[in-house]
């Protein structure tokens, strides 16, 4: 069973050496730690990253982020896996969470059923687990967002965060996934694994951060 | 004999590790200094010189009383005059600076050295045989450069050399050796190709591609190009149009491995070494978000 998710954005810059010298969205890490500290702290069995990458897979518990792929010179971390899942490991290690973790990728265009699907089974896997997705909204909210302006695309963040905000995860498993694609919606799998694993409302929901500052929607919460 | 190869670089209460780079603001207190024409002769516009550049973030001070160029002649009574009294001053209002003293004469130098001043700046290349016996009894540093065996203050005329560069290796190495045998500090003394002196615009752009030679011999390099004729002829650019080539050649050292760079212009100066440090991986970007979003 799931005992509680929390939700943060896939964004490299949460990775403090990535963004210099200067500090970046310090209140966009600060709602992450937080989140994830609550996750933490509800003592999981297993906590299981959910992550987009290019095919649905389970990988390594060692995995880190690569922070190569962002800036060379800052070396490679083995075994590199998808940004997604690397940064939430991240976000456990910097949490203090050393127990079991299930870094589960699932594939960027797999169909909103299977990804569905795939939330349920997690679901149903035996003992007490929390859930680390990370995935974020649409990246075209602006001009100098990273798919420029879309005018679709705070209609479709809203409903994101209607869905977290009154504890109704479930609403998510039937997003639109061409207009996911199109507004740069990258998290769009991730969300429905996080609608299957926890369908039904949940009994609190609680908003870390909700903006979007660079043009990208950024959404932490979370959900028990 | 080589240097202390990447060593710390130490001037007055300072260190300096190896990937860092410095710079070096001139300040002059002469009245006729090729580039800013006397603009800090008055020793109030001086005071205020050094204020702004340690506030635009220079590491040293270099002040000079002579100028490089012929003309009247500044005795070393004269030099004092200028320079000691204006020394003392810096040094008790800025008590954290590292002041570099840029002057040939040992008699100047000792004073200066007790007036608080950190390195010593030859920029004639050891013509007065005892600077490293004021620089080894005051603490200080010091600066060996290759002026191609002219006199102070004089200008070459159909310099000629075989190799440009073995020359210089060979004048600066030999001062260098001769100041740790003086007793100078190893950790605080610096070699300098001196652009320009006793060079034409030729040997200049040459000693500046070969830097990576001077650089290997193992002792931190200075280079002090801000402005100089080899720029204007080079790109041929009046005295107040080789900014840009000025931190070109500034860049270029950078990248080669020098250490020091002597500069009017501070901010500038210190943007294209912060730039240069970043594409070598020595600093990170103030802030980056382009593409991290």
């Amino acid at each position: 069973m799931i005992i509680g998710a929390a939700v943060c954005p896939a964004a490299p810059l949460l990775a403090a050496e990535v963004t210099g010298r200067e500090p970046v969205l310090p209140e966009l890490r600060q709602a992450c730690a937080a989140a994830v500290k609550r996750l933490a702290g509800t003592g999981p069995e297993r906590v299981a990253v959910i992550g987009a990458g290019q095919q649905t897979a389970t990988w390594p518990s060692s995995g880190r982020l690569d922070l190569a792929m962002f800036a060379p010179m800052l070396g490679r971390r083995e075994p590199a896996v998808p940004r997604p899942l690397g940064l939430g490991a991240r976000l456990l290690d910097e949490a203090g969470y050393g127990g079991p973790r299930l870094l589960q990728s699932v594939g960027a265009d797999d169909p909103g059923a299977a990804c569905v699907a795939l939330g349920a089974e997690l679901a149903r896997r035996s003992g007490r687990a929390a859930m680390l997705v990370m995935a974020d909204g649409s990246a075209r909210r602006s001009p100098r967002a990273p798919g420029h302006f879309d005018p679709r695309a705070a209609a479709f963040d809203a409903e994101l965060e209607r869905a977290v905000r009154d504890g109704k995860p479930g609403a998510l498993r039937d997003l639109d996934e061409s207009l996911a694609r199109e507004l740069l919606a990258e998290g769009r799998p991730a969300w429905q694994v996080l609608a299957g694993a926890m369908p039904g409302p949940v009994p609190s929901a609680e908003v870390l951060y909700a903006d979007a500052p660079f043009g990208v929607c950024y959404l932490v919460a979370w959900l028990s | 004999m080589t240097g202390p190869r990447g060593g710390t670089l130490r001037l007055g209460a300072r260190a300096f590790g190896p990937r860092q780079l410095l710079v070096m603001a001139i300040v002059n207190r002469t009245p006729d200094s090729f580039y800013d024409r006397g603009a800090s002769w008055d020793a109030g516009a001086a005071m205020e010189r050094v204020r702004t550049v340690v506030a635009e973030g220079a590491d040293i001070v270099d002040i000079g009383g002579v100028p490089a160029a012929p003309g009247a002649e500044v005795t070393v009574a004269e030099e004092i005059r200028r320079t000691v009294p204006f020394v003392a001053a810096v040094r008790g209002a800025f008590p954290e600076a590292v002041i570099s003293v840029d002057t040939w004469r040992h008699q100047v130098a000792r004073e200066l050295c007790a007036a608080g001043a950190d390195l010593i700046n030859d920029s004639w290349g050891g013509w007065d045989e005892r600077l490293p016996e004021v620089a080894a009894e005051s603490g200080a540093g010091l600066v060996c450069s290759h002026a191609g065996g002219l006199p102070p203050r004089t200008r070459p005329y159909r310099a000629e050399y075989d190799n440009v560069m073995a020359s210089v290796l060979q004048r600066t190495l030999a001062l260098a050796d001769r100041a740790v045998a003086a007793g100078v500090d190893p950790s605080r003394v610096l070699i300098d190709p001196a652009h320009d002196f006793g060079k034409n615009t030729w040997h200049s752009l040459e000693v500046t591609r070969r830097l990576g030679e001077m650089v290997a011999a193992g002792w931190p390099v200075l280079i002090s190009v801000s402005h100089k004729d080899f720029i204007g002829e080079t790109l041929n650019a009046g005295r107040d149009q080789r900014l840009a080539g000025t931190l070109a050649a500034t860049a270029v050292c950078a990248w080669l491995g020098a250490r020091v760079f002597r500069a009017h212009q501070v901010t500038q100066t210190r943007q294209v070494l912060d730039m240069v440090a970043a594409i070598r991986g020595d600093l990170a970007p103030a802030r980056a978000v382009r593409g991290l979003v």
